[in-house]
């Protein structure tokens, strides 16, 4: 059977960064990854590219052929993506699945965002939404499952604000993340509420940023070193089935158990998860989510310290999205720039030793108490003959 | 504010509720129903999503559980006040799980298993200023009732 590879990727610093337009970072991440994976523009066959909210907040439209026409990128199918918070990684699995089913050897996938403008305001999940007229913001939806959490299964403050703590112990170490200094519980705690019981260190902080990957056909990549075999790439929309159990959240279920079949493989096979942090109580479902504690146990799971570096299964050892900052479209592509070079082993102070398989994955947007979109995908490090 | 009053703002959005009239003193949430596989949907859209028949509209009561709830401490949306409510209600007798406001005038009293009620009244406006009635729950024993 056919299968795909990470042959490059690449990516710009999150931040903030004024005097880059979305293009233009855009532009940048697909040379980075142009470059890491030692191949010409005219070699790319088709381009994937994301980008949540430039149509909505800068009044930007096709932005990929602007941005992949900077480096040389052109006469190829280019194809403008937007799926919320997994824009990145949906551009990720659409590239897979065009080299997977043989259309072409290889793909490109970029996904860039420009966030720190006056005019971006609270994200939320469409205008005229009727959840959204009634108040609905990004937050909030998080913020209801924690509270349930605490509610059903004891969940403490405590064990919330830990998985910020860690993801910034992690994030000390990752030159692309946006904070790096480490913080406390009592900080993560004592900072200003924005939607009980999450305070502001337990929200991702919005960023400008840029992320890509070159996915090609293993037959081509064949002599080529430092390539990553990809295991599987899925996405699941939502059921909105009402009434929708907030706290074993189907959709989330769903997805990585559809991963894992796919893959062949379980979750004591991963070595490093790279996961949808975007809220503290976020991070504690998807560790249920993907089978590394029984539903309910994830708060405990969290202080334990097998999803620190240097435990059993290290999560977001970038950071993740509360360390990173949150360019929607970019940060898919983002976690997969990280899991590639964990399974190259170039890592450096946050290498998680001896990594060869890495799970990535990534949720958005809100309807109905349930997600628009989650996807997952598994990574393998090659094994060279 | 008086019903006449009321009833010259327009609502967030079209057939989602009924103002009091006649005898009927409770405003009301106005959904979907499907007969066939005899399921009920909030809001209602013009199919079933399982069996693609068309949707009866159907009167889904005004009271409920809260399931779960928050309170939005940032910046507020639309007009509405700051901070304010929202949550999760089980819906009495329907199945349906639905978000919604809670009342800003008591946000302090919600919590998972509180019975609810529905009322509906001018809170925030249309994105552009204009007020706009908008559907929010609140406890069904008052406050003075509760001091009792």
């Amino acid at each position: 059977m056919a299968s795909a590879v990470v042959l490059g990727v690449g990516m710009i610093p999150f931040g903030k960064h004024p005097e880059l337009s979305v293009v233009r970072m855009g532009a940048e991440a697909a040379y980075l990854a142009l470059k890491d994976a030692e191949i010409l523009p005219n070699q790319v066959e088709i381009g994937f590219f994301a980008s949540a909210a430039a149509s909505r907040i800068l009044g930007e439209s096709t932005v990929g052929q602007n941005a992949l026409w900077e480096v040389g990128v052109n006469k190829i199918p280019v194809i403008n993506v937007e799926n919320a918070c997994t824009s990145g990684s949906t551009a990720l699995y659409l590239a897979y699945n065009a080299v997977l089913a043989g259309q072409v050897d290889i793909a490109l996938a970029v996904g860039a965002e420009k966030l720190c403008v006056p005019q971006t305001g609270l994200l939320n999940s469409g205008e005229t939404e009727l959840d959204t007229q009634l108040g609905m913001v990004a937050p909030a939806g998080f913020a209801m499952r924690a509270y349930r959490h605490m509610k059903e299964f004891g969940t403490t403050r405590e064990q919330l604000a830990y998985v910020a703590v860690k993801n910034r112990l992690h994030a000390q170490h990752n030159p692309m993340a946006q904070l790096r200094k480490p913080i406390s519980i009592e900080e993560v705690l004592a900072a200003p509420m924005i939607v009980d019981p999450l305070t502001r260190l337990q929200c991702c902080p919005i960023a400008d940023g840029a992320a890509a990957a070159v996915v090609c056909s293993s037959s081509v990549a064949k002599h080529v070193s430092r390539t990553v075999d990809i295991k599987a790439a899925v996405l699941c929309t939502g059921s909105y089935e009402s009434p929708q159990d907030m706290i074993r959240w189907e959709t989330d279920y769903r997805t990585c158990a559809m991963a894992y079949e796919k893959a062949g493989l379980g979750p004591e096979d991963i070595d490093l998860v790279e996961c949808h942090d975007a809220f503290t109580i976020a991070e504690i479902l998807h560790y249920e989510a993907l089978g590394f504690c029984a539903p309910g146990e994830g708060g405990p799971f969290a202080v334990q310290g097998q999803t620190t570096l240097g435990g059993s299964v290290p999560v977001n050892p970038s950071g993740g999205l509360l360390s990173r900052g949150h360019p929607v479209a970019a940060t898919g592509l983002a976690q997969v720039f990280e899991i590639v070079t964990q399974l190259r082993h170039e890592a450096g102070f946050r290498q998680v030793e001896g990594a060869k398989v890495g799970l990535a994955h990534c949720m958005g947007g809100d309807k109905a108490g349930d997600t628009k979109s989650c996807t997952v995908a598994i990574f393998s490090r090659r094994t060279h003959a | 504010m008086n019903d006449q009053l009321m009833k010259e703002i327009p609502p967030v959005a079209p057939g989602i509720f009924t103002l009091p009239h006649g005898e009927e003193t409770q405003p009301r949430l106005l959904g979907g129903f499907c007969p066939t596989c005899e399921k009920h949907y909030f809001p209602r859209s013009k199919y079933c999503p399982v069996c693609l028949g068309a949707l009866a509209e159907a009167d889904l009561g005004s009271t409920g559980t809260v399931y779960s709830f928050t309170v939005v401490r940032t910046r507020a949306p639309l007009g509405l006040p700051q901070p304010y409510g929202i949550g999760y209600v089980d819906l009495d007798g329907t199945g349906l799980r639905i978000f919604c406001l809670l009342d800003p005038n008591c946000i302090d009293r919600f919590q998972a298993g509180l019975p609810v009620r529905l009322a509906v009244g001018p809170l925030g406006h249309d994105g552009r200023g204009a007020p706009r009635l908008r559907p929010f729950f609140t406890p069904q024993q008052t406050s003075e009732e509760r001091s009792k």
